[in-house]
């Protein structure tokens, strides 16, 4: 029932969004990644800035699949990583459509900043 | 104690549900942290523990949030069934009103056994409509059902001052309901919002 009435809810109406629900966003923006892959990713593009541990990777996607934005893909093994059967997550359309908006209002925000000469100049 | 039986154990911290459903989905990815790190450091457990205390709490407190959105359900539909039951009582206390006070125009009565019957005609009534009042649900419907429980038992008092004859029933019903009902409309009945995601 919440899944539902959130899903109808507009992009915007899911803004801002916490630090790490983007960055897994937007790590799922590539394609269906498992746990690691995702954490990974996050790892990797925020050059190690943000590391996700178990619990926040999982207790912040339990959230995105409650509100639709993420939904699972399956289960099966990753071969680089053994024999063990992982589950794969994937963005919907709607959770696509969240993360391009975060962009944008992020980028907005830091077009603005660079305005103000806050950022992209050498300090004195 | 191997590390992954470490990490085991502090899985505890987060709520049965979530465990269910993800335990084994975390333990795989602490063991592929474990291929990747130093177990013996200070730091890999440093940040293990510091994982675990900063989810750990906030599952938890979604998970009382979603209990407590399913007691207030469940009290919703008391509450109804309890409305149901209490303009039931208002319906019945009136016709019993009514029936004595037509059989005692046939006898000899007094000033104070009529007003008695007024007076749990009007407890009566509005009982009847403070069960109407809980059935709409919104808050104005609740602060009028108070309103009307508050006068019925006021009356209802009242009436048993002027008639202590009043039968044990109509004390019980005229007094019990409208202090339970009021007792029930204090419970929080409207459920705190979605955490965000």
């Amino acid at each position: 029932m919440v899944k539902k009435r959130r899903a109808d809810q507009p992009p915007e109406s899911h803004l801002p969004l916490p630090p790490a629900t983007f960055h897994i966003l937007v790590a799922l923006a590539d394609g269906e990644l498992h746990g690691y892959a995702i954490m990974k990713g996050v790892a990797a593009r925020s050059e190690d800035t943000v590391r996700l541990g178990p619990g926040t990777l999982y207790g912040s996607l339990k959230r995105l699949l409650a509100t639709g934005l993420v939904e699972e893909s399956g289960e099966r093994a990753d071969p680089e990583r053994g024999d063990e059967r992982r589950r794969y997550y994937r963005l919907t359309q709607l959770g696509l459509s969240v993360v391009r908006a975060e962009a944008r209002r992020l980028d907005a925000m830091v077009r603005a900043a660079r305005r103000k000469q806050l950022i992209g100049v050498r300090p004195t | 104690m191997s590390a992954e039986a470490i990490y085991r154990l502090l899985l505890r911290a987060y709520p049965p549900d979530f465990r269910a459903e993800y335990e084994r989905e975390m333990v795989l990815l602490f063991r592929d942290q474990c291929q990747e790190s130093d177990v013996r450091t200070l730091g890999f457990w440093a940040a293990v523990i510091c994982d675990v205390a900063r989810s750990a709490p906030a599952l938890r407190a979604a998970a009382w949030r979603t209990r407590g959105r399913e007691i207030t359900r469940t009290i919703e539909v008391i509450m109804k069934l309890a409305a149901m039951v209490t303009v039931l009582l208002g319906l019945f206390g009136i016709l019993n009103a009514v029936i004595e006070g037509l059989a005692g125009l046939k006898g000899t009565t007094d000033g104070t056994y009529k007003l008695a019957l007024v007076l749990g005609v009007c407890a009566s009534a509005l009982l009847l409509a403070a069960g109407v009042a809980i059935l709409r649900p919104t808050q104005r419907g609740r602060q009028a059902a108070r309103l009307a429980l508050l006068a019925s038992l006021m009356i209802i008092v009242a009436a048993r001052l002027l008639h202590p004859w009043m039968s044990v029933f109509s004390q019980l019903v005229g007094m019990g309901v409208p202090v339970t009902l009021l007792i029930a409309l204090h419970w929080p009945r409207r459920a705190s919002p979605l955490g965000a995601a």
